[in-house]
């Protein structure tokens, strides 16, 4: 597979390693009461979608970049490539 | 023990090989600092290297290049200066120039540099290389990281027929057996 | 005579002379000769033995389709069994063999399966060796093994070198025949990067088999000029010898380049290239491949197809046979009477199927004699040129799992569905089966794909052509005569297992496939699927389009597994690393262990040492008393800087690392996010803003990675930039009650005493006379200890300057073996503890672990399994008989309890030998194991048969209150 990077064009996807579904991005807070739950859900759950997944993959052998990838799980067609810290800064994410 | 005292030593040796139609070497006498740019620091840092070496900030696939000092992208907040280091500019002076505007660690150490060199340099680079070497998708000045027979490594165009490969320096005799091989391969 | 089967014409250079072997013979070729036109040139008809009926087979194609000729070629451990006559290019010296035969070519004894073939029909050993059971593995299936088959490998390590690449272009064509020549000029003239790859070693396709003009020339002679402008053009790349074997994601295709197979000699040169090209638009002009018709005895040495009489008489200057006869359903298997007239070979006859005349039984054991027609009539032959028609060749579209669809005036299938991402076929290859068209198909394609591609430089006209007669009949199976006829050549698949199967309930295509392994041997069936599909389609009352199609997978023809393998095989497996003081290790008497990709130091062999327990026991000894020292680089060092690294640390780490003060050290333990134990390391704060993080070998890598994450993706804004200094730096550990003194000599300016660098202190400093450095104070063996890092580039001279500074206190080198024992007897865990399943509370860690801050692993820390009373805790473990050796892996059992899951209190983590104490020694975890310090127990190995009694006792086997350290 070829993974269009946003800042360095397109890389061979053996130049990533893979980690899965996005949603790792939105880690919830860990420290207080009642955080158990939705870090299980963080830490347990994923979606296993046929179709369009948007998933981390981190540029290992290359600019060392976490990505957000939108790809096809069936046809591997990539549809979306973005910087994951500015898909977690999208999401509120920032200290 | 001022009778002793320790000698650096080039971690190749100082390989240095001319095969038919390209030269394989190690560069032993680079040094390389690496730069992170602070949050919100760019202007500081860049206004800093402009002032101590009219160097500009690389972009994340090319290199600049200013008074002997030459800035090679690492990641989208750190770079690299390569330079030749004498009594007037050493690893520390540098360091020092950049104290208050980027974070800086001294990786000479943590590299092997083999320059290639020849006309049949990127014949033996694409045995290893997966990059798109051609001179219009990977002009003079450009620099990329990828991975070379199972090892990470840095590609730089130094020139027309004349590239900068370095990779970690504990794999560095397999690197070269990587290298050489392409070169003894490709050979006429 | 020599070559008396040689004609006038063909593209071989008569100048020369090549002498080759077969089966011992010794016989002549030309350059430009395959191994099968030169067996042909010299009368040779016989070429092996079939896979399964052991029945005489002669050469059927002239291309990588052929499923008959497969021979040995070489000697010796470079000998290679199974490769087509028809693709080996002869040079001087060529050593070739039949193969599949027990006894000589001509007289096989395995023959003897002919006669068995009512047996030996679809599913014969499923059926025919139930009994008894037991005969299967080691009577049945060893027997039908070495009957049937193909070729031997040598049995010897490959002699030959491969090699890998990477090639980039606009527009890679597939296929350099008349589509992808056309498309070739087209795309190179309007100024694209074009990869031109072809497995043939000549360009030109059916052309040079053909007697078609091209522009008003020869169809060879234009081919030959197309292929030197292309060769001029430096934006076009051409690969002869090379087959784009598969079509993978987003433009890459797999390509294997033969470098050397037609040379004599290699040249110490890889003899493949694997070549991953990525494409931006891929043309396939694959062509198609001409299929038989099934009648009886079809397989006889001298059937062969038609197209590939022509190409042996009009490429080769090959007459295949003396009186041919032709067997057609097709226009274009009646040019080959023309071609073999004008070359002066006798017609014995011309049978058109159309016409209700067929084939249905020859004669000729070892070479065909006589064909029998419906009629009544008998030709005396000794050649048969049959065509079935041609299958455009749509592998390579139905890679992504594209159906092909069935055109009916074709008789075939094209590609259809979603092809690869890119990819235009064009050509026979999509159907296109004449000439003009073809030629006109794929320049106006090549000029749009590149116009789309941004080159629109004039790619002049398409070349000229007429476009050739092809009508055609679907006639399949002469179902006239009693006779086996073959479906499968190379698999001995005969339409009678086909029926068969189909009256078995094998409905699907698929399962049919399976059944009969029809299309399943070497070749893919490129030959025989149609004839199958239609075989079966006859037998279901179906078209063929209902019978469905099966699709293709990489490769299209076979790829050696070394080709994948390329260059990692043996030590090139994958990359070494070394540690900066390997060389004088290697001089030092030192054995190396690989610890992931490191070659580390485990003992130091002296003289007089007779195991390496003698080793190590001295190692662990002088260190204990005096002082050693151990090369420790392999640990990860990531440099840790920003105004917010103290904040992210203390994010990163269970423990808290806010405060910890300049100059001191920690150690720091890494949860992943359900609260397991990740890795563990020190780290070390050399200025408010600068880190220096230290992790396990193994994990150095992974960690960096984690903290990436969490740098980009958990908290974006931290002020916190990472790089690894793993390799950047030299660092030994000193260790031992003179590590002080020796320290004292070595580093320059630094006061070392208690007070001044008490445990747990860093700093920057020199050693000897000048050279930068690292202290720290850190102990993993327990003892007084140092770790001191210098830049690599003085590692060597760093080690052997430390050998003679530490000689007055026998400064002693040691290895990860005396490492380990050590850190065994002082209770520090390492990967043998650290799982991945082991938590805080496991280790004794959970005081250490903060409640006061979120981190990784902060929520899930007190899951039920975490904090169930009766969980396992780290204990040391000692022999109540002081000679036994302890065994890791042993679990523990109460005495009298039963040997079983249900009883099973822990298990036995790391063993050791305890030179001070003088006996075995072991940690282990133990259900509440922290109370039960005193207690005996069982320590039970079934697999390696040991039952020991043990008592548990603190895991700080030696210096348990830590004074040796800190003093």
């Amino acid at each position: 597979m070829i993974i269009n990077h946003p800042l360095l064009g397109p890389r061979d996807a053996t130049e990533f390693v893979y980690l899965g579904d996005a949603s790792m991005i939105e880690r919830p807070n860990g420290f207080g009461e009642d955080v158990a739950d939705a870090m299980y859900e963080y830490v347990y759950l994923r979606d296993n979608p046929a179709g369009e997944h948007r998933e981390l993959w981190y540029h290992e052998q290359g600019d060392r970049s976490w990505l957000v990838v939108t790809r096809n799980t069936l046809t591997h067609e990539i549809t979306e490539v973005a910087l994951a810290r500015d898909v977690a800064r999208s999401k509120g994410r920032s200290k | 023990m001022a009778d002793i005292t320790l000698i650096a030593a080039p971690v190749l040796g100082g390989f240095n090989h001319e095969f038919s139609n390209c030269t394989l070497a190690e560069r032993s006498d680079i040094a390389l600092i690496s730069v992170a740019v602070p949050r919100d620091g760019d202007t500081a840092l860049s206004t800093k290297l402009d002032t101590a070496w009219t160097l500009t900030m690389p972009t994340p696939s090319t290199t600049t290049q200013a008074n002997g000092m030459r800035a090679i992208p690492l990641t989208a907040d750190q770079f690299l200066l390569a330079f030749h280091p004498d009594t007037n500019r050493t690893e520390v002076s540098v360091q020092d120039d950049l104290a208050e505007v980027g974070y800086t660690t001294v990786q000479t150490d943590a590299w092997v540099i083999l320059e290639l060199s020849g006309e049949g340099a990127t014949s033996a680079l694409e045995r290893i290389c997966p990059l798109d070497l051609a001179p219009d998708a990977f002009p003079t000045g450009s620099a990329a990281r990828t991975v070379m027979e199972h090892l990470g490594a840095m590609i730089v165009r130094v020139d027309n027929t004349r590239f900068w490969l370095m990779s970690a320096r504990s794999s560095a005799m397999s690197f070269l057996h990587a290298v050489e091989t392409s070169c003894r391969w490709t050979a006429s | 005579m020599n070559q008396p089967n040689r004609v006038d014409g063909g593209q071989i250079d008569r100048a020369t002379t090549l002498k080759f072997q077969f089966n011992e013979r010794w016989l002549t070729a030309h350059p430009g000769d395959t191994l099968a036109s030169a067996l042909l040139a010299n009368g040779v008809r016989l070429v092996g033995r079939s896979f399964k009926y052991h029945r005489p087979r002669g050469i059927f194609s002239a291309g990588s389709e052929e499923p008959n000729a497969l021979v040995q070629l070489h000697k010796g451990a470079a000998l290679e069994p199974n490769t087509r006559a028809t693709t080996v290019e002869v040079f001087d010296g060529l050593y070739a063999t039949s193969q599949n035969h027990r006894g000589s070519l001509e007289h096989d004894f395995l023959a003897v399966n002919d006669l068995l073939s009512p047996l030996l029909s679809a599913g014969f050993y499923y059926k025919t060796f139930m009994w008894p059971r037991a005969f299967w593995e080691k009577v049945y299936e060893p027997v039908i093994r070495s009957a049937a088959g193909l070729g031997r490998l040598s049995g010897k390590p490959d002699p030959d070198e491969y090699d890998h690449g990477y090639l980039h272009c606009d527009v890679l064509i597939i296929g350099a025949g008349p589509a992808g020549l056309a498309a070739a000029l087209a795309a190179g003239r309007a100024g694209a990067r074009v990869i031109l790859a072809d497995e043939d070693f000549r360009m030109g396709g059916r052309l040079n088999g053909e007697t078609y003009d091209v522009g008003g020339i020869a169809g060879a002679d234009w081919a030959r000029s197309a292929v030197t402008e292309l060769t001029s053009m430096n934006n076009v790349r051409m690969m002869a010898r090379t087959t784009v074997y598969g079509a993978y994601d987003h433009g890459i295709y797999g390509a294997l380049e033969r470098m050397t197979d037609h040379r004599a000699d290699s040249g110490d040169k890889p003899r493949h290239v694997l070549w991953r090209v990525y494409s931006k638009r891929a043309i396939l002009c694959a062509g198609a491949t001409e299929r038989s018709m099934a009648f009886g005895n079809n397989d006889r040495p001298g059937v062969m197809l038609a197209g590939a009489v022509r190409t042996y008489v009009n490429r080769f200057g090959v007459a295949p046979g003396r009186k041919v006869a032709v067997f057609t359903n097709n226009n274009d298997g009646l040019r080959t009477a023309d071609d073999l007239r004008a070359k002066g070979v006798d017609i014995s006859a011309v049978i058109d199927a159309r016409k209700g005349e067929f084939v249905v039984n020859t004669t000729g054991r070892k070479g065909l004699k006589s064909v029998q027609l419906n009629t009544g009539r008998k030709i005396e032959t000794d050649c048969l040129a049959v065509s079935g028609g041609w299958s455009p060749n749509v592998h390579l579209s139905s890679h992504h799992r594209g159906r092909p669809t069935w055109r009916e005036d074709i008789a075939g299938f094209v590609p259809g569905g979603e092809l690869p991402p890119g990819m235009t076929v064009v050509g026979a290859a999509a159907g296109t089966l004449t000439l003009a068209s073809t030629l006109s198909e794929a320049h106006e394609t090549a000029t749009r794909i590149a116009m789309d591609l941004g080159k629109s430089r004039a790619t002049g006209e398409a070349p000229k052509a007429r476009d050739e007669d092809f009508s055609t009949a679907p006639i399949w199976h002469i179902n006239e005569g009693k006779n086996r006829a073959w479906v499968d050549l190379q698999n001995d698949v005969t339409t009678k297992d086909v029926t068969q199967s189909h009256r078995e309930g094998f409905r699907s295509v698929e399962h049919l496939k399976r059944y009969t392994t029809l299309g399943m041997a070497t070749d893919q069936g490129k030959t025989s699927n149609m004839l199958g599909l239609a075989v079966m389609a006859e037998a279901s009352g179906k078209t063929i389009p209902e019978t469905g199609t099966t699709i293709f997978r990489p490769p299209y023809s076979p790829v050696p597994i070394g080709a994948f393998a390329g260059r990692a095989r043996g030590k090139n497996f994958r990359p070494t690393r070394l540690t900066p003081s390997h060389a004088w290790a290697s001089e030092s008497g030192a054995s190396f262990v690989e610890t992931g990709a490191w070659l580390r130091a485990e003992w130091y062999t002296r003289p007089g040492e007779k195991g390496w327990r003698d080793s190590v026991d001295r190692e662990v000894k002088a260190t204990r008393t005096a002082v050693g020292i151990c090369d420790v680089t392999t640990l990860g060092k990531i440099d840790i800087q920003g105004r917010d690294a103290a904040e992210f640390l203390n994010k990163i780490y269970a423990n808290a690392f806010l405060k910890l003060p300049v100059g001191k050290v920690r150690y720091g333990l890494m949860l992943r996010e359900d609260g397991t134990v990740y890795d563990d390391g020190t780290t070390a704060r050399l200025s408010d803003t600068h880190f220096v993080m230290t992790t396990t070998t193994a994990n150095a890598v992974l960690v960096f990675r984690n903290l990436e994450f969490a740098r980009q993706c958990l908290w974006p804004d931290l002020d916190v930039h990472l790089i690894s200094t793993t390799d950047a730096w030299a660092q030994f550990s000193v260790a031992g009650p003179k590590s002080r003194a020796l320290m004292q000599k070595v580093v320059d300016d630094l006061d070392l005493s208690n007070d001044a660098f008490p445990f747990m202190s860093c700093a920057a400093c020199t050693v000897f006379g000048g050279t930068s450095a690292r202290l720290f104070r850190i102990s993993f063996s327990g003892e007084l200890a140092y770790e001191i890092a210098v830049p690599a580039r003085y590692g060597d001279a760093m080690i052997r300057a430390m050998m003679a500074a530490g000689e007055e206190f026998n400064l002693t080198p040691y290895g990860t073996e005396a490492l380990g024992v050590m850190r065994i007897e002082k209770g520090h865990v390492a990967g043998n503890e650290l799982n991945g399943q082991t938590d805080a509370r496991m280790i004794g860690l959970d005081k250490m672990v903060s409640r006061k801050k979120d981190f990784i692993g902060a929520a899930l820390l007190d899951r039920p399994e975490q904090t169930r009373e009766d969980g396992l805790q780290l204990v040391g473990l000692r022999p109540v008989d002081a000679n036994v050796n302890l065994t890791a892996g042993a679990h523990f059992l109460s005495p009298g309890d039963p040997e079983d899951m249900a009883h099973d209190q822990g298990w036995m983590t790391s063993v050791a030998y305890s030179p001070e104490l003088g006996h075995s020694i072991g940690l282990g975890f133990l259900k509440r194991g922290r109370d039960r310090h005193g207690e005996t127990l069982r320590s039970f190995s079934p697999i390696r048969g040991q039952d020991v009694m043990v008592e548990v006792c603190s895991p700080h086997h030696i210096d348990p209150e830590g004074e040796r350290q800190r003093g």
